[in-house]
């Protein structure tokens, strides 16, 4: 590495640098400042220094942290189910697909849609009095379930979600399937090996990276969520269906606790630095 | 520690990308931000347009409107108002926001004639700690809807009737006999409701007797309030204590608790906001709702709602032991203090103070409340406006503490402590304990 | 058993698939038929609904929503695309920027971004970005940069070093080999970002419900005012109208350019 491709690569790494600064650099250090203040909206431009009293609070809410549970239960939860039901959908229909690649555009659309639609299109469908879905359920079968109810919204969310990103697992992993080198299959199958055993001993090992981050970034989606569930439920009854992201918009503009819902936010961004750092650590320690 | 200098500081390297593109350059005309979605923007549009088309005119008078979402607007607007934002010169104001609007807005002094036109009373919904800060464009309180076919045959039929009285005793726990609406108390609606459930009454014509809106949103507090007021109930006393948790917001909150849980309103009720409690309505599928007086027009109309234009009647809330009351709010348009055109905005509000320009409000659907002589010209196409003004002063009501600056986020915390009731996720006393310590800190 | 596999795929296409077809039908009935008959069949088809949404454009300017939509999506992606590209460069062939700006990009994907709207509502409301395409296309650009950063790393690691080594021999500068020889192999790969980039940004949000009044509003959040559009409740025939124009363009992307966009996002998943 000679010095003058290191002043090249600082050269070329420029523009980029400043402009994550100007974006998110300045914002962060609005951030800390205001985290560390007490400052509403007639006060935005002379926030008062109370130190950590806003962490505090924050941690103290008790919505905050029914908050933090539904993100976490509700990114692990659709995680897992997409990863299951892509992998199911990915070895299962693989046989189809290597014939006919063009069905995979029909399985990979949904992901072309924006999920705040998606949650509004839901609003439509799942209406009692005008929705195809209650609507089916009361033709044939005479009752239709609360949807969007208390005891219900949760599974219905997490349903929407999955329907809608299960095709991103599915696209991974069937690329991760189609990747395994046929010849270390077929010396599998001389040995005697059937099929179950090939998947479990061959198959699933060579694409359990694929499995991870299909996993992990689903699950980080699914922990950030705001569109869908936003435009579908909203907070939910109690604030039943809050996620975090939620609960920080909610916090900004409708409780006028501006330094608040900042704290809150920046816990929310050490949390997320922690999580990170973590898997970090495991995937290195793996390769 | 005051740190005021410091944000425009860190703002200069941004302020250096947003040169070429700031759009703060002064404009020619008056923009008003309206109330979106409504019969009040219908209104203000044609008020609007007769404005710009007054000879002579001046090009900088001209009026221009904006509306943005109903979704978080008032979120919106008051981080606007309060980024000093001169996107607009006049902008919608509501009873329940003024306080919090207030410090980012300017005061105005109305022509003579607006205290004969509009009425104490009603100007009244547009004040602030002795100030005008708005002219009142729109008037808000609750109807209790019906349909008259379903009543009238419930008034008239005695199969209907024995059925009525059996369910009345089996759930209400009294002897009662159906009544006209305008005469009912709260009992009298539930159990009306109740009669016309399927889940209650397997040979209702209706599949729901009511439709409540109980999702996690500041209006439907508003709607739920006239209930707890009836039986008495306030946010606050004389001295200033925060007096909700009380026996009158107990009944209020266990009367939609027992409606809902009997299955008189729609299984998602809890997901239902003005839209959706229209829908089921216009559906033909529920008999009675305590709705915005805004979508009356529309339910009514055959054309728009085919199963039941033509039947819906429209009555005062019911009583309760303290009386009858519907909640009321005002809407209407104020000055911007970051207004960029404030000689032209308040020629513009000036001329909507005038008979002339409200009665035009009037006819195209927006919802002023007019002193008898000013309403006499229009009275004809607008009935309900006499109904309006007759039971907002008759029923009219404001929680002490509504108007102050905590008034939105208080409703906010009744959202959320209420609906978690609602949803059976707190106990009532945990509602009710955790809002009216809320409420203290809001309500300072 | 092809048969069943046939079946499950025809299950699994329409569940997905579902809402769009669910609203695509809606779309195609009167706003009387929808109050009356919420099955999947349409008794009178009928483009009254697309007919209205545009002869609504006073209220709800459809047309200006989409042009909001797809200018600030295209300035977003293109200029996350010109940042990244020197910088993926860098990283790729000098290892410049390894040790925090990668990771830092990275991990971008995992941060929860609201954390970031509220000081950006605040600076942009000092600064005149508030409901501006730019101001938007700004931060869709940050949005778009961790996913934008991978796709390009990766695609530069497949290009062969000896064409780099070549140019040098000739005595090419640095910016030289990028501009006449990098830049036009990456091509395809740069056009695919730029596909996904583009469909990520249309679709965002988050951002454009709070950056946005008027003047920018997009289509995503312009589709939610019909849920609040008239005085007597919804009018599920122009939302289910306004839904379908919204999704299309994407949609179209998806379908046309569906191999390499399903490509590059294996790739970037597992790599990144």
């Amino acid at each position: 590495m000679s010095t003058a491709h290191a002043r090249d690569g600082r050269f070329l790494l420029a523009p980029l640098t400043i402009f994550l600064l100007a974006m998110l650099g300045l914002p962060l250090a609005v951030d800390l400042i205001y985290s560390l203040s007490r400052v509403e909206f007639a006060t935005i431009l002379s926030p008062q220094f109370v130190g950590l009293e806003n962490y505090g609070q924050a941690l103290r809410s008790e919505s905050y942290w029914q908050a933090a549970w539904f993100s976490l239960r509700f990114g692990l939860i659709a995680a897992l189910a997409q990863l299951l039901l892509g992998l199911f959908l990915a070895i299962f229909l693989a046989p189809l697909i290597d014939k006919r690649p063009w069905l995979l555009a029909f399985l990979m659309l949904p992901m072309m849609v924006a999920p705040a639609l998606v949650g509004l299109m839901y609003r439509l469908i799942l209406h009692e009095f005008v929705g195809v879905v209650p609507w089916f359920l009361f033709t044939y079968w005479g009752d239709s379930p609360s949807f969007l109810g208390p005891d219900n919204a949760f599974t219905t969310l997490v349903v929407v979600e999955v329907l809608q990103w299960t095709p991103f697992a599915l696209l991974i992993l069937y690329s991760a399937y189609a990747a395994v080198p046929a010849e270390v299959r077929e010396a599998a199958a001389i040995d005697g090996a059937g099929p179950w055993r090939r998947l479990w001993a061959i198959d699933l090992p060579l694409m359990a990276p694929a499995m991870g981050a299909a996993f992990f970034i689903r699950f980080i989606d699914g922990f950030r969520v705001f569109d869908n569930v936003y435009t579908l439920t909203g907070a939910g009854a109690g604030g039943s269906t809050t996620t975090m992201s939620i609960w920080v918009y909610q916090a900004f503009f409708k409780s006028g606790d501006i330094g608040q819902a900042v704290a809150a936010s920046m816990l929310l961004l050490a949390a997320s630095w922690l999580v990170l750092a973590l898997v970090h650590r495991v995937s290195e320690r793996r390769a | 520690m005051r740190t005021r200098r410091l944000l425009p500081g860190l703002a200069l390297p941004a302020l250096a990308a947003g040169l070429l593109l700031s759009s703060a350059a002064a404009r020619a005309e008056v923009t008003v931000l309206g109330w979106p979605g409504g019969p009040e923007e219908t209104a203000l549009r044609a008020a609007a347009d007769l404005y710009n088309g007054q000879d002579g005119l001046a090009e900088e008078d001209r009026v221009e409107l904006i509306f943005f979402n109903r979704d978080g607007f008032w979120d919106k607007l008051q981080t606007d108002l309060a980024a000093g934002s001169g996107e607009f010169d006049l902008n919608l104001l509501a009873t329940y926001a003024i306080g919090r609007y207030a410090p980012f807005m300017e005061p105005i002094t109305l022509p003579d004639g607006a205290a004969e036109l509009f009425g104490e009373k009603v100007l009244a919904t547009m004040q602030f700690e002795g100030q005008q800060y708005g002219v009142p464009t729109d008037l808000s309180l609750h109807f209790m809807y019906f349909r008259e076919d379903l009543i009238d045959q419930l008034l008239s039929d005695a199969d209907w009737q024995a059925r009525y009285q059996e369910i009345a005793q089996e759930r209400l726990g009294k002897e009662m006999s159906p009544l006209p609406p305008e005469q009912w108390s709260w009992d009298d609606y539930q159990a009306t409701a109740l009669f016309f459930t399927k889940a209650v009454n397997p040979d209702s014509p209706t599949r729901y007797g009511t439709v409540l809106q109980m999702k996690n949103l500041l209006f439907n507090m508003m709607v739920w309030q006239s209930t707890a007021r009836s039986f008495g109930g306030d946010w606050m006393n004389d001295q200033g204590e925060i007096t909700v948790d009380s026996e009158a917001y107990r009944q209020g909150l266990e009367l939609y608790k027992a409606l809902y849980d009997a299955g008189a309103s729609p299984k998602d009720s809890l997901s239902y906001e003005f839209a959706e409690a229209n829908a089921a309505f216009g559906s033909g599928q529920v008999a009675t709702m305590l709705q915005w007086n805004a979508a009356a027009a529309d339910l009514n109309d055959p054309d728009k709602t085919p199963a039941v234009g033509g039947k819906v009647g429209t009555v005062a809330p019911p009583s309760g032991d303290a009386g009858r009351f519907t909640h009321i709010h005002g809407l209407g348009l104020g000055l911007n203090k970051a207004a960029q055109n404030k000689e032209g905005a308040v020629r513009f509000l000036e001329w909507l103070a005038t008979p002339e320009a409200m009665q035009a409000y009037a006819l195209a659907g927006g919802a002023p409340a007019l002193s008898k002589d000013a309403l006499q010209p229009v009275v004809e196409q607008r009935p309900d406006l006499a109904q309006l003004g007759d039971y907002a002063g008759q029923y009219g009501f404001v929680m002490t503490g509504a108007t102050s600056a905590g008034a939105l986020p208080v409703y906010e915390l009744q959202a959320q402590h209420f609906t978690g009731y609602w949803a059976g996720q707190e106990s009532l006393d945990e509602a009710l304990s955790a809002t009216a310590e809320g409420m203290e800190e809001l309500l300072k | 058993m092809n048969l069943l596999r046939w079946l499950v795929f025809a299950v699994a296409a329409l569940a997905m698939n579902f809402p769009v077809i669910a609203t695509l039908v809606t779309s195609f009935k009167s706003e009387a038929e929808i109050a009356s008959n919420p099955s999947w069949w349409i008794q009178a088809p009928t483009l009254a609904n697309y007919a209205g949404v545009f002869a609504m454009a006073d209220r709800f300017d459809v047309l200006h929503y989409l042009w909001n939509s797809f200018a600030s999506a295209l300035l977003g992606a293109g200029l996350s695309l010109v940042l990244a590209f020197p910088a993926a460069f860098a990283l790729v062939r000098f290892g410049a920027g390894r040790r925090w700006l990668m990771p830092l990009v990275v991990n971008l994907r995992a941060i929860p971004l609201i954390v970031f709207a509220i000081p950006l509502y605040l600076v942009y409301a000092r600064v005149g970005l508030l409901d501006t395409k730019l101001g938007l296309a700004l931060i869709l650009c940050v949005v778009n940069l961790p996913l934008v950063l991978i796709l390009l790393a990766a695609a530069l690691r497949d290009l062969p070093v000896e064409l780099d080594e070549a140019a040098r021999v000739d005595g090419a500068s640095t910016f030289t080999l990028l501009w006449r020889i990098v830049l036009p192999l990456a091509g395809p790969a740069l056009a695919t970002t730029m596909v996904l980039g583009f469909v990520y940004a249309w679709n965002e949000f988050l951002f454009a419900l709070m950056l946005t009044t008027r003047d920018a509003v997009t289509a995503t959040v312009g589709a939610s005012f019909f849920f609040a559009a008239s005085g007597g409740g919804v009018r599920w025939g122009a939302a289910a109208a306004v839904m379908m124009l919204s999704v299309l363009p994407p949609v179209v992307l998806g379908l046309l350019l569906y191999r390499r966009i399903g490509q590059s996002l294996a790739a970037g998943a597992v790599k990144g």
